[in-house]
């Protein structure tokens, strides 16, 4: 028997848009969040704005969770996981784990949505002492410190004279295994040192890094305004260790464009830490028996002209599970992968009807 | 404090390190291990493997994988250096192994790795290379006894020659027909191993074995570069040990010694030797070891000796301060092997055994503070030179160091 | 091709001769056919961690990035350039494989310096000026240095205990209880058969005739020792 009901996995950004998608177009969703609450990572890692916008993040989710809710057909699942789908398009037995237990509902299609994780800075590779220095963080970290307007070293408590972001941390890295740039730290990094530098006007803000990636509209959202109106430093070479002195941070890199090495105090190291696939998106590939990329990321079926179709027929990925990306990213194959599950169920092609 | 700070805190506390996740580290040319390859290549017959004999201890190397270091059974490759100019690390090196009770071959079927010319001149080439590694290889298989190499450039560069001896094919025959010639078959050994890896290996057992006290001892450590920056995936790291970010090497051993270890900002710099450098550009070598290295340990460890685990390390922090001295600058730290300390901690001599004569930086206030009079140490050692040069004795043997 | 080589260093001052492209691009191509070169270079975006590192670039007008990414660009011009001036500056302490795109400027140094000894580059034989005991060292006896090697005339910047050691040499020998240890012309006790073995090595690999090309004095002796030793145990090469 076939089912018209989607089922998106992940209550992110793209999981939330992917989700109103389909309502939108008059469907039946289910939307499965493991969390307790919808919001994904913006929420659960405490950004304070969002990129490039500025605009809080809390805000802009509750608006899009109110905007998804206000549909009719969407069903919420929070603090559950799929644990299990078999079937084919069109008739898929998809299993959902919550606190009262299991519960199988049938659905024609499902969209992933499961995101990414924050790259580990504490990794081998790294010589960044993340763990070993409190005042070397990363910029969800930072996000944190921004959400509640006060930024301090976490060694003392007391404002930062000199801050630096070390971009590529976790990217572009053969060693790591990591050789994808994961596209929204220079612009991250760079809204982070526009508002350090608008909460704390002494504090000197430097942006260490090998290409600045502010591709499209970001270069006069973020980049230019960083630069002429904020003062924010940006100086080509990478930090290659951080190091503790005189009760500060050693940093050590080569100042490329004088080429020389060069080493500076600063008072807050923050690694702008790139993007791996979560948890989430490499346990739900194994579920769902969709391909992953070496990566571990969601491996589209036929890019770069269709970017959300998966391995298996009926489903579908979207925004961070798919590769590094960002929120103007995410929203567009979030809407992507709806139109196509909805025009996938509407066809009468799928497997199921076919068979 | 407010509560995001907390929660970092926290966070960080709660962690302290990173977690390695083998799914995400799968696809990761680093983590994959070399053995497979090294074993089908035995099994196509293109050479042997000399195991890593039993007992061995596995110990950890930077992405997680167990390295086995055998306990016994050790075929000595020395090391130029130290043999010719810091002797007393190798004899402190046999003296462990001697005190502990390992069975061992100190062979004259050894040659040098002639790495050290070969970074210094590049009077050499690939070919060369691997050959004089795979028959210093053959020479410890044709004992049984298994290959434990002294010097970090040798072993470094023993790493590189297995590392290009499994890429390429061509270069495997033409040294298994080099040695046809020599009438040897071409060895690898199943791990390469440093000797500074038997003494990680064997802390806490050489600790079982102190006899002086050196928790009043601060050390700062200088690791080779050779060692862990060299095929980097085969260096010991623990991930309690400077969050797994560093090499674990050397920290460890003085730390199960119970001496306290000091940090210094320049600790992942090189010493400055540059292999010709040291030998004809000694300005270069002089300058950074003093300016990088020993300066700034004195500023900001003040520790009371230096240690490290090879020969040119051991060389150029030690003989580049004199002339720094000369000059008013702020030097003076005894460098050491770290064989050399655990040698100390376990009693040795530190003439007879740590031959520490043959050093420049000035390392009395250091035995002072271990307890050791060296004054008498010094008039123990003349009083044997004396019967040496009575003619009656010929050499001084291992029962006259530990009488 | 290119004109940026030019500024680093005027060619006065380096002291060397220059020579048609074709004759530098010959030798670049010497390079790109070693076969390690596949995995020493792989591109580079310049993000500095080679420099920032590197002791050498501390100390001279040295980068190992200008080295990277001259090879990266093919810039023929450039290389031979940087294997007349550069590359006896490079420490080889390996810091450099921190290299985020897993290039590796130390042994791409290292086959550079190897080419600039096989064609006798200018570079090269100056280099290895005052290093040929070293060589004659290694190659005749497998070990690099020895006991007597320390003399205080040699290493007067090592402070007085040179001076003890070189004195006291014979005896301090003896006073070393590993039975190995008591030589003072070689590091350690070698057998003479592992010299013959040492010896068909050198002369099997070629090593021995790349000396020919920096020193032939040096070369000479090298070849009338070896030879020698090799005729006793009756083998002919």
């Amino acid at each position: 028997m076939s089912s018209d009901r989607v089922v998106v996995v992940g209550g992110g950004p793209g999981g939330i848009e992917a989700a109103r998608g389909v309502a939108g177009l008059g469907l039946e969703v289910t939307i499965v969040e493991k969390l307790e609450r919808l919001g994904g990572t913006p929420i659960s890692e405490n950004y304070a704005a969002l990129t490039p916008n500025f605009e809080d993040a809390e805000a802009a989710m509750d608006r899009m969770i109110e905007a998804m809710l206000a549909l009719p057909g969407v069903d919420v699942r929070t603090s559950s996981t799929v644990s299990a789908c078999e079937g084919e398009s069109g008739d898929f037995k998809v299993t959902i784990s919550g606190a009262a237990g299991d519960e199988t509902i049938d659905a024609g299609a499902v969209i992933l949505a499961t995101g990414f994780q924050h790259f580990d800075p504490g990794r081998e590779t790294q010589m960044y002492g993340y763990y070993e220095h409190p005042d070397v963080i990363a910029l969800q970290d930072l996000e944190a410190m921004l959400k509640d307007h006060n930024v301090v070293r976490p060694s003392n408590g007391e404002a930062p004279k000199r801050v630096c972001f070390v971009q590529c941390v976790g990217s572009r890295d053969r060693h790591i295994g990591n050789e994808y740039c994961s596209k929204v730290c220079c612009g991250v990094a760079s809204k982070e040192a526009i508002e350090i530098r608008k909460l704390l006007p002494d504090c000197k803000v430097f942006i260490f890094y090998i290409d600045m990636r502010m591709y499209g509209y970001w270069e006069n959202q973020i980049y230019w305004p960083a630069q002429e109106e904020h003062h924010v430093q940006y100086v080509k070479g990478i930090i290659t260790e951080v190091l503790k002195k005189d009760g500060r941070l050693l940093v050590r890199g080569e100042d490329t464009t004088m080429g020389r090495p060069m080493e500076v105090l600063m008072d807050l190291v923050v690694l702008s830490v790139g993007m791996e696939p979560s948890r989430g998106t490499r346990e739900m590939a194994g579920v769902l028996g969709i391909q992953q990329n070496k990566y571990g990321f969601i491996e589209a079926a036929n890019p770069p002209l269709d970017t959300v179709t998966t391995s298996r027929e009926g489903i579908y990925a979207c925004g961070a599970a798919l590769g590094p990306a960002d929120l103007e990213d995410t929203i567009s194959s979030a809407g992507a992968a709806a139109m196509k599950a909805v025009s996938l169920l509407r066809s009468g092609k799928t497997a199921a009807a076919s068979s | 404090m407010t509560i995001p700070v907390e929660a970092l805190l926290k966070k960080k506390e709660n962690k302290s390190r990173f977690d390695r996740d083998a799914e995400l580290a799968a696809g990761d040319a680093k983590r994959r291990d070399f053995h497979e390859e090294l074993f089908e290549l035995e099994e196509k017959g293109e050479w042997i493997v000399q195991r890593v004999p039993e007992p061995y201890v596995e110990v950890p190397t930077k992405y997680g994988r167990m390295k086995k270091v055998p306990k016994q059974m050790m075929w000595h490759h020395k090391s130029c250096g130290q043999c010719g100019h810091i002797p007393g690390y190798s004899t402190s090196i046999f003296w462990v192994q001697r005190k502990l009770g390992v069975d061992y071959n100190d062979p004259t079927d050894q040659t040098s790795c002639t790495a050290w010319n070969y970074y210094a001149s590049a009077t050499s080439n690939a070919a060369a290379q691997a050959a004089v590694a795979g028959r210093n290889f053959a020479a410890a298989y044709e004992t049984g006894y298994f290959p434990l190499i002294h010097c970090g450039t040798s072993y470094g560069h023993y790493k590189e020659v297995r590392e290009e001896l499994l890429l390429h094919g061509e270069l495997r025959k033409e040294v298994r027909e080099i040695m046809k010639t020599l009438g040897k078959p071409l060895v690898m050994p199943e791990e390469i191993v440093h000797y500074s890896e038997w003494f990680y290996a064997m802390k806490d057992e050489i600790a079982k074995h102190q006899v002086r006290d050196f928790s009043d001892i601060a050390v700062t450590v200088h690791p080779a570069c050779h060692y862990y920056k060299l095929v980097e995936q085969d260096a010991i790291y623990d991930p309690d040990v400077y969050g797994g970010q560093r090499t674990a090497i050397v920290s460890g051993v003085a730390t199960a010694l119970g001496a306290e270890v000091r940090d210094y900002s320049t600790w992942f710099d090189c010493c400055g030797f540059g292999f010709r450098h040291i030998l004809v550009q000694r300005d270069f070598t002089r300058s950074f070891a003093t300016q990088r290295k020993i300066e700034k340990m004195k500023e900001e460890a003040n520790p009371d000796v230096t240690l490290t685990h090879d020969t040119g390390c051991v060389t150029t922090l030690d003989k580049s301060q004199f002339a720094a001295q000369a000059h008013d600058r702020n030097v003076g730290v005894p460098v050491m092997s770290e064989a050399q300390f655990a040698a100390l901690a376990m009693g040795a001599h530190p003439y007879k055994v740590c031959q520490l004569h043959w050093h420049s930086a000035d390392y009395r206030p250091l035995l002072e503070k271990m307890g050791i009079d060296w004054r008498a140490a010094w008039a123990e050692f003349e009083a044997e030179v004396e019967r040496l040069e009575k003619g009656e004795i010929d050499f001084l043997t291992w029962a006259d160091v530990d009488a | 091709m290119s004109q940026t080589g030019a500024l680093y260093k005027a060619e006065a001052v380096a002291g060397y001769a220059d020579v048609p492209l074709e004759e530098k691009q010959r030798l670049f191509d010497e390079v790109k056919a070693d076969m390690r070169f596949p995995d020493y270079i792989y591109g580079c975006y310049e993000c500095g961690i080679c420099v920032a590192v590197c002791p050498s670039a501390r100390f001279y007008d040295f980068s190992p990035r200008r080295i990277a990414q001259a090879v990266a660009r093919e810039d023929a011009e450039l290389v031979y350039q940087q294997m007349q001036e550069d590359i006896w500056e490079c420490s080889q302490c390996f810091s450099c494989l921190r290299c985020p795109r897993g290039n590796n400027p130390g042994g791409i140094i290292t086959i550079m310096r190897e080419v600039s000894i096989n064609n006798g580059l200018a570079s090269a034989r100056e280099a290895l000026e005052g290093y040929t005991r070293i060589i004659y060292k290694i190659m005749s006896t497998g070990t690099q240095v020895s006991p007597d090697m320390l003399q205080p005339d040699a290493f007067p910047d090592w402070g007085p205990e040179v001076k003890d050691v070189s004195d006291k040499l014979e005896l301090w020998r003896r006073a070393l209880p590993p039975e190995t240890h008591h030589t003072t012309t070689t590091g350690w006790e070698v057998s003479d058969k592992t010299l013959v073995e040492l010896y068909l090595i050198w002369h099997k690999t070629g090593a021995l005739k790349m000396i020919e090309e920096v020193d032939e004095g040096l070369h000479m002796i090298l070849e009338e020792v070896m030879e020698e030793r090799l005729e006793e145990e009756g083998i002919e090469v």
